[in-house]
């Protein structure tokens, strides 16, 4: 607790407890970067081996994805897997939110349950149960069978963020633009969508992480041609340990934080989860 | 909540609604929910019941009939009791881990002023934004051999010969610690931030000390968030594959590590999904104690 909450603060400094506690606080989150800044210095080693702290500066690894076009499809399949999976998950979502916010129906708590299951279903099973039905199907190695399994695994973070924000809105907004004489779709379209975008936007991002990060389920349902990059990048650490997946990371990372910082522009992320 | 839909505005004043408008409200909430659970029934149900079917199964494919002998195979079998009682150990020994590091830095997130909110909130999460293998792979670099706690140690004299760190369950368990972190910390916060201060000011008032107002007011206050950062800790960790292989060194078999070679290296499916069914029935009565224990705590 901070020092001026308390009711009659008898001094200005800030207690010891409150130090020790922020002092902890900082240990985790460096704790927390450890690996990310081990791993970024790195891609810019000049050594052939992973050895921290590199001996001399190179940017042979960046070009190094280059050489390699493996990595840049698995880049292309993955973000399209995302896109597209976090484009499905979001409508599919946007519409359940309402019906769980909105709609009192029997075996309701139930229902929300079952949809948030995927949040916390064993990941191998789930990837293991999927490859079974879609081998007859001929999804397997298919852009739309790994499409399908990331909508499974996406569609709880947007239905979280949807019913969360939906909740907050105030219902007379909607019943005064049935008022001034909206009907259904004009009044969610004008009305509710615009509010409910901030909450969606964090949900989505949240989704399009999951997704492009998503490595135990795509592990059955990918093969020769069909990679995504956790898998491409999982094969290469088996054979070669060289800072190239160091690099990759880095990439990655500037990416995210780019998305990022755009979004946080937009609608302010943070505040989305923070509060 | 109320029981009014979007549509409200339909309703007349009447006090009892027409049949008519009943079975629209019944057909749009249908509409609402058909995509989604067209998906979870897609992706979810029927895919586990196929897999609950094959474990059943004597063969695969093509079943001549049908059997427990697949889960008797490995519920008896010494070496698939030892792999399942390592893999619920392992997530116990994470969610314990993650709650009691976890819990202070969710109590000083959920507290502390917006602007320094802001930045510990963003170090929280930054690291989900970084591919699990890069985050993994960045703990074989300092724990290896080669790595860094030993260049380190060797470079102040303390050891000649490098520690063997990367030695298997505690290397997991760090690994594993290190990903779920995050959630945990996320979903105390989200319960601590809704705790009203003047019950810890009234315990202060009334003379408790602060380990006293901690164990008697705080912990019972924010018991729901550490019960579902738990939950979902323990399932994610039940189910985990990459950080058990890359950190464990082959040496950490966990239920995952196994299934999947049962499935893809051996490809006896059946046996493969009756460990599943093993491991999922495991995760069901986490997730059933957890239910049980919010309408418990709902009633208080």
């Amino acid at each position: 607790m901070a020092a001026h909450d308390l009711p009659a603060p008898p001094l200005r400094t800030v207690p010891r407890g409150e130090r020790l506690l922020a002092a902890y606080v900082a240990l985790v989150i460096l704790f927390l970067a450890l690996p990310v800044l081990i791993v970024v210095p790195l891609a810019f080693s000049s050594d052939v081996s992973l050895t921290f702290p590199p001996r001399g500066v190179s940017l042979r690894w960046f070009a190094n994805i280059w050489a390699r076009p493996e990595f840049l499809s698995a880049f292309a399949l993955s973000a399209a897997v995302a896109l597209v999976a976090t484009g499905i998950s979001m409508v599919a979502g946007v519409l359940a939110a309402i019906a769980f916010v909105r709609h009192t129906f029997p075996g309701r708590d139930a229902l929300l349950m079952l949809f948030m299951t995927p949040l916390v279903f064993p990941a191998i099973v789930l990837a293991a149960a999927l490859a079974l039905v879609m081998t007859p199907l001929g999804l397997l190695r298919s852009f739309w069978g790994l499409a399908l399994a990331h909508v499974v695994l996406t569609l709880p973070y947007i239905l979280r963020t949807a019913v969360a924000t939906l909740s907050e809105i105030d219902r007379s907004y909607q019943e005064a633009a049935h008022t001034l004489g909206a009907d259904r779709w004009q009044a969610f379209r004008h009305v509710t969508l615009p509010m409910l975008r901030p909450g969606l936007l964090a949900g989505a991002t949240f989704a399009l992480i999951i997704s492009f990060d998503e490595f135990t389920v795509s592990m059955f349902l990918v093969g020769p041609g069909v990679m995504t990059l956790p898998l491409e990048m999982y094969n290469y650490s088996e054979f070669t340990l060289d800072p190239t997946l160091a690099a990759i990371s880095t990439v990655l990372l500037a990416l995210t934080c780019l998305a990022i910082l755009i979004i946080e522009r937009l609608v302010g992320l943070g505040k989305q989860f923070g509060g | 909540m109320s029981t009014a839909v979007s549509g409200s505005t339909d309703v007349p004043f009447a006090s009892a609604p027409p049949r008519r408008i009943v079975h629209r409200r019944t057909f749009g909430l249908g509409l609402l929910l058909a995509p989604g659970l067209l998906i979870l029934t897609a992706g979810l149900l029927w895919p586990c019941l196929t897999m609950l079917q094959v474990s059943l199964q004597d063969r695969f494919p093509d079943p001549t009939g049908y059997t427990l002998d697949h889960y008797r195979a490995v519920l008896t079998d010494a070496y698939y009791l030892r792999i399942i009682g390592r893999t619920f150990l392992l997530a116990g020994v994470v969610t314990l881990l993650t709650a009691v590091l976890g819990f202070p830095v969710a109590w000083y997130l959920a507290r502390s002023s917006s602007r320094r909110k802001h930045l510990i909130f963003l170090g929280i999460i930054a690291p989900l934004l970084v591919s699990i293998i890069v985050r993994t792979l960045g703990w074989t670099i300092i724990l290896g051999n080669e790595g860094l706690v030993n260049a380190i140690l060797r470079g102040l004299g303390v050891i000649d010969e490098p520690l063997k760190l990367m030695q298997g369950f505690w290397s997991v368990v760090l690994g594993m610690v290190h990903i779920l972190l995050p959630f945990m910390i996320l979903s105390v916060a989200a319960v601590v931030g809704k705790i009203d201060r003047s019950c810890l000011e009234a315990a202060t008032v009334l003379g408790a000390d602060p380990l006293r107002r901690f164990l008697k007011v705080a912990l019972p206050l924010s018991v729901q968030g550490i019960a579902s950062g738990s939950v979902i800790v323990f399932c994610l960790t039940v189910g985990a594959f990459v950080t058990p292989v890359m950190l464990g060194r082959g040496q950490v078999s966990v239920l995952a590590v196994t299934i999947h070679e049962q499935m893809v290296v051996l490809v006896d499916w059946p046996t493969g999904a009756a460990a599943a069914m093993i491991l999922t029935s495991g995760t069901l009565v986490v997730l059933a104690a957890y239910g049980l224990f919010l309408r418990r705590h709902a009633r208080r």
